[in-house]
């Protein structure tokens, strides 16, 4: 077994790979290697991937139906026989409620990682590539999206689409593509007046290629940290929707929704607003944390390589 | 006709709303199969001359054509051109900044096959290999980054690039100055034999006259964006110089050459 993977380990980091796979797999194998040196961001990484275990395993961790009402149990406290972190206002369980909010959250998230910063990236490196009119039209743009406080944004495209969960989440999409606009523009504009760039375009390459395949993945990087580190404030913009009753709908457990709810009984029944408020703070600090560490690894200026 | 071809090249960039003049209208005509020095100091334009050539400069007046065509304008929307891309290619100077540093060597050289469709998978895999080989690295060098490679690795590694397309001209620019005396002289010699295997044309910048008389038919001396002197190896070898710059120059760089 140990033999086994030390030989594992001999492949993995040969200097002289025999395979396209294996010399990207010794890159990753070496990045995975210096995110271990770093337990802050370890740590960051376990909660996030705490809240992906606990989303998916929601029905097998939940002591009770989120959604089932109990209203001669309603506002129990935390300890109570069967509902160990209390109910609230109707009776519902806290720490099922808590667990499936987990599923919200994650949604929201992934929804917004699969777009504002993809919409974002492709909008930077354009620009940042073609210069020009296109950057002039393209950045100013930019700007016109980034001068609008997000929240008030995310609130008018909420007013103008109706309330609901999706409706949310493409107002924070909206409102979140213009910083990685920025940085991706930025990351471009230091690359492409390279010499492997002018290289490659003296070697016949298109500019979709070009953009797509040698610009991109040098942004790639700035933009996964800058996602994590944003990751809390969408959490948080989702939650103030949520609270503000223009995200999740009631009965909904979301956790902004949940604060929202308990906002009420905060003074004699602090629980009710503290469970999911606490998730939000562990979560919202396990993607900062792991966003810092990402930093350290995946920047190829502060890495060695 | 000859091959490359350049009449009253002006490069003019804008800085600031300053105009920079950085070519002052020079002429030059290189033959097919000659090997061409451009020599001066830094700021003389020599660099420029060839970006121009090849379209990462731009040609503000005269002309500056290879095989009677121009460069496309490149880093534009739809301005790629292939056709030019098979007869010019560049060795860059600074090998630590010529390279993808997130692309393997198999990537940097199949690329530009897969670009221009010249052959499948299997032909791709050979000719890679086959290009490693002309350029003297073994095949363990295939997958490996530009980060697990030396200065004198990397430039072979850009020269099988630039020779990936086979094409019939290559601009060099100060191809060894960023490589140690020793690695200098192999990368050197690599591509003498290159162009007498290939029959290849040279357009060679340098500030050392000791690598343009050891690589070059014939050569130019430029100055301040105007060419000062046009010499051939016999006249600089006899020191049958007739500008004061020129032997200035030469003095300087004879000053510094290694004791024979």
């Amino acid at each position: 077994m140990s033999s086994a993977t030390a030989s594992w380990r001999t492949w993995l980091t040969s200097r002289s790979p025999r395979s396209r796979r294996q010399a990207w797999l010794g890159q990753a194998y070496l990045g995975w290697l210096s995110l271990l040196r770093n337990p802050v961001a370890l740590l960051g990484l376990a909660i996030v991937l705490l809240l992906v275990l606990t989303a998916i395993f929601a029905p097998l961790l939940a002591t009770h139906d989120p959604l089932a009402q109990d209203l001669a149990k309603r506002l129990s406290p935390p300890g109570t026989a069967g509902h160990w972190l209390g109910t609230d206002e109707f009776g519902r369980d806290l720490w099922s409620r808590m667990v499936y909010g987990a599923r919200v959250t994650l949604y929201i998230v992934l929804l917004v990682v699969a777009t504002a910063p993809v919409f974002g990236l492709a909008i930077g490196t354009a620009a940042g590539y073609f210069g020009g009119l296109v950057d002039v039209v393209l950045m100013r743009l930019t700007d016109i999206f980034l001068a609008f406080p997000r929240l008030i944004l995310a609130l008018a495209f909420v007013a103008a689409l109706g309330p609901g969960i999706g409706n949310a989440v493409l107002a924070i999409a909206l409102t979140a593509w213009p910083p990685y606009a920025r940085v991706a523009r930025a990351e471009t504009l230091t690359v492409r007046n390279s010499d492997y760039i002018a290289a490659e375009q003296l070697q016949g390459f298109g500019a979709w290629r070009i953009v797509t395949g040698h610009v991109m993945p040098l942004c790639l990087s700035s933009v996964i940290v800058r996602i994590t580190l944003d990751m809390a404030g969408i959490i948080l913009v989702a939650a103030g929707l949520g609270f503000l009753g223009l995200g999740a709908q009631p009965p909904l457990p979301e956790w902004g929704l949940m604060i929202s709810s308990g906002r009420k009984y905060l003074f004699d029944q602090w629980w009710v607003a503290t469970v999911p408020g606490l998730a939000i703070f562990v979560v919202s600090l396990g993607f900062n944390l792991l966003g810092d560490g990402l930093r350290d690894v995946l920047d190829p200026r502060s890495a060695s390589r | 006709m000859a091959l490359i071809e350049i009449a009253g090249l002006e490069v003019v960039f804008a800085a600031r709303g300053e105009a920079v003049r950085a070519v002052r209208g020079i002429d030059l005509s290189v033959e097919p199969r000659e090997s061409f020095g451009l020599v001066g100091e830094s700021g003389s334009g020599k660099s420029t001359v060839l970006r121009a050539l090849c379209g990462l400069a731009p040609v503000s007046a005269g002309r500056a054509l290879i095989d009677g065509r121009a460069p496309p304008a490149l880093g534009r929307i739809g301005s790629r051109d292939r056709a030019f891309a098979r007869r010019v290619q560049m060795v860059f100077q600074d090998p630590y900044g010529s390279l993808h540093p997130r692309h393997t060597v198999d990537r940097v050289l199949s690329e530009p096959l897969l670009v221009h469709g010249l052959g499948g998978r299997r032909e791709r895999d050979r000719r890679v290999e086959a290009a490693l080989q002309d350029v003297g690295l073994d095949a363990s060098f295939r997958f490996r980054y530009p980060h697990q490679l030396s200065g004198g690795q990397r430039q072979r590694v850009a020269v099988a690039r630039a020779l990936m397309l086979e094409p019939s001209v290559l601009l060099l620019d100060e191809p060894t100055s960023a490589l140690d005396a020793s690695v200098q002289a192999e990368v050197l010699n690599l591509l003498s034999r290159l162009r007498e295997e290939r029959g290849l044309t040279f357009l060679m910048v340098s500030h050392d006259f000791a690598v343009i008389d050891h690589m070059c038919d014939r050569l130019a001396v430029m100055q301040q964006g105007r060419i000062v002197e046009v010499l051939d190896r016999e006249a600089l070898a006899r020191g049958a110089v007739r500008e004061d710059y020129t032997r200035a120059l030469l003095a300087a760089s004879q000053a510094h050459a290694p004791v024979q």
